[in-house]
């Protein structure tokens, strides 16, 4: 494992409970040949901005352990900046297979590891509760069981309940570098809210050695503490926040904004093909400075298009529906 | 409208109809998108008004205004009873909670078992499918699994190249000996018909076969050899009106059940 180049390590000081850092700073923290995972869950909660910044630095050789994280590891394999990932399910819901990544595994440049949803959410809630392992009633009996690659002979570890004689499946607990997770607001001392599903967000955070957060907004400390039910991360959990209005696009945030289901048909179809896909990196990543520029490049027309109906949390109009 | 022929409904929403019968009233289950959302929402509008459904991003008991396009889209979440983690639903499965689980395939085997991982060998595959996602997980603990899926020759196959998702492995009994818990899969709802198990040996066996669909046509698009039941092979049943009525309203759009 490499060394985690810290703040510290770099030699910036923050105050002791400072914690709001810019977007290129928190990416430059990650080395190559880092391990990490991601928030994220179909067409929501992806640290996008937080991607395409790791893509401009050229981030490379990462190792990911996700659940369905299916964004950020599409992104990052169509740049070539992968390794090898523990997956459950990576699939672009209403659009298909995630073309990027399949290519990657079909030419055999990216190694992976398969399991069930909650045969990986087993092994980071194991290391989120500070145990080596867990016990699970599933995959068992399966290919997922047989067959085994990243992790060889210990992927599992089959185990009888020394109580009952019941058959169970071990898995072992994993710890990444890093967790990156996009929420919808947080304070200057990293207290993080999350408002909607939050599907694997404090799992994986308390599973990681460094924690990252990028947020829709950074708000005063007292709006956090006068709703503190929306709290996934209390601030000593983390160890940097960044601002990053509409840093999931094109993927949304409930009652931010939607998805963006034009952006997405432009994705999946530059997706084809790796030189349709360079192109679509020049265009929206390497050809804006930063996430400024890529907010400018959708347009403000866009950008109000896709904000959230204040009742219903996401957008009627680009949603097609007429109340 | 007087009674639909089949000229008036579309094979999704055959389906649609067969599937919300496997449905029960007073059942907590969990369910994916498409075909599956609109039998367990119309089930909810005929005869299971109490079954709670809920989804493996957390969202539990879901009351959508709007057509939801994934199992973690807005329209679930805005008023749903709670929100909670993958984690947390899916540990409701191995709690025993979970009744009935509905499954998507892209192949699927004589016992039941699914492929959702890859098309060829697993380290330079032909083609790299999704992955397990939930679906390992509900097929192994859920109480009973109901299968929707694409019938071609291709897709149903006699052994499936990679095991993502457990019916019924290599046959009876092979599940307790595994450790699993659930009874596995009940019903297959394909385009061609509605399929089970045989009790005794837990291969696929025809239970009703849709409208002018023929005993041949089943065999041609299946590669293991289909039981059938002795006798005249029942039909499945149009959706009536009233019925038919509630699945358009579902989707209005007919993003899933087929154009008219």
């Amino acid at each position: 494992m490499p060394e985690i180049q810290t703040a510290e390590k770099r030699g910036l000081h923050y105050t002791e409970t400072e914690k709001v850092i810019p977007l290129h700073e928190a990416v430059s923290l990650v080395r190559n040949g880092a391990h990490m995972c991601f928030s994220g869950f179909a067409h929501s909660l992806a640290p996008m901005a937080f991607v395409r910044e790791m893509i401009r630095q050229k981030v490379s050789e990462l190792e990911i352990t996700a659940m369905g994280e299916a964004w950020v590891v599409d992104m990052l394999s169509g740049a070539g900046a992968l390794r090898a990932v523990r997956f459950s399910n990576f699939m672009f819901e209403g659009w298909g297979r995630c073309r990027n990544f399949s290519r990657e595994v079909e030419e055999g440049r990216l190694r992976v590891e398969d399991y069930s949803h909650f045969g990986i959410t087993n092994r980071f809630f194991a290391s989120s509760i500070g145990l080596p392992f867990m016990p699970t009633k599933v995959i068992m009996g399966t290919d997922i069981y047989r067959i085994r690659s990243i992790e060889g002979e210990k992927k599992f570890h089959d185990f009888e309940d020394p109580f009952t004689g019941e058959k169970v499946l071990l898995v072992p607990s994993v710890r990444p570098d890093f967790a990156i997770i996009h929420a919808s607001r947080a304070d200057r001392n990293g207290n993080t809210q999350l408002i909607g599903i939050s599907p694997n967000a404090e799992l994986i955070a308390k599973a990681s050695e460094k924690v990252i957060v990028t947020v829709e907004e950074i708000v005063e400390e007292d709006v956090i503490r006068r709703d503190p039910s929306h709290t996934i991360l209390p601030s000593f959990l983390v160890d940097a926040v960044v601002r990053a209005p509409y840093g999931a696009h094109p993927a949304g945030m409930y009652r931010y904004y939607d998805y963006d289901p034009e952006h997405i048909d432009l994705y999946v179809e530059a997706s084809r093909s790796p030189e349709s896909f360079v192109a679509y990196l020049d265009e929206y990543v390497h050809g804006v400075q930063d996430e400024t520029e890529y907010l400018q490049k959708i347009g403000l027309p866009r950008l109000l298009e896709l904000r959230a109906d204040p009742y219903f949390g996401y957008s009627l109009k680009v949603r097609g529906i007429d109340e | 409208m007087s009674n639909p022929t089949l000229n008036d409904v579309t094979t999704e929403e055959l389906m649609v109809f067969a599937a919300s019968k496997e449905v029960h009233d007073n059942e907590v289950a969990l369910i994916g998108t498409g075909l599956p959302m609109i039998a367990a929402y119309l089930a909810k509008a005929t005869h299971a008004p109490n079954t709670v459904l809920i989804f493996e991003s957390g969202v539990m008991d879901t009351r959508p205004r709007h057509i939801a396009t994934g199992v973690g889209d807005f329209p679930l979440v805005n008023r749903a009873a709670k929100t909670s983690t993958l984690f947390d639903a899916l540990s409701l499965l191995q709690l025993g909670e979970i009744d009935l689980g509905f499954l998507g395939a892209a192949e699927i085997d004589q016992y039941g078992n699914i492929n959702t991982t890859v098309i060829g060998p697993y380290e330079h595959p032909k083609v790299r499918l999704p992955g397990s996602g939930g679906a390992n997980d509900i097929a192994s603990l859920a109480g009973r699994v109901v299968v929707i899926a694409r019938h071609k020759r291709r897709t149903f196959p006699e052994r499936v190249n990679y095991l993502t998702t457990p019916g019924f492995l290599r046959g009876a009994r092979e599940r307790e000996k595994a450790g699993l818990r659930g009874e596995g899969p009940r019903r297959v709802i394909t385009n061609l018909g509605v399929f089970g198990f045989d009790e005794d040996t837990k291969r696929m066996k025809v239970v009703s076969l849709h409208p002018e669909v023929s005993p041949e046509q089943v065999q041609e698009n299946t590669q293991f050899q289909m039981l059938f039941n002795d006798g005249e092979t029942p039909v499945t049943e149009i959706p009536p009106p009233d019925i038919l009525q509630i699945i358009r309203e579902l989707d209005k759009d007919r993003i899933y059940i087929g154009k008219e």
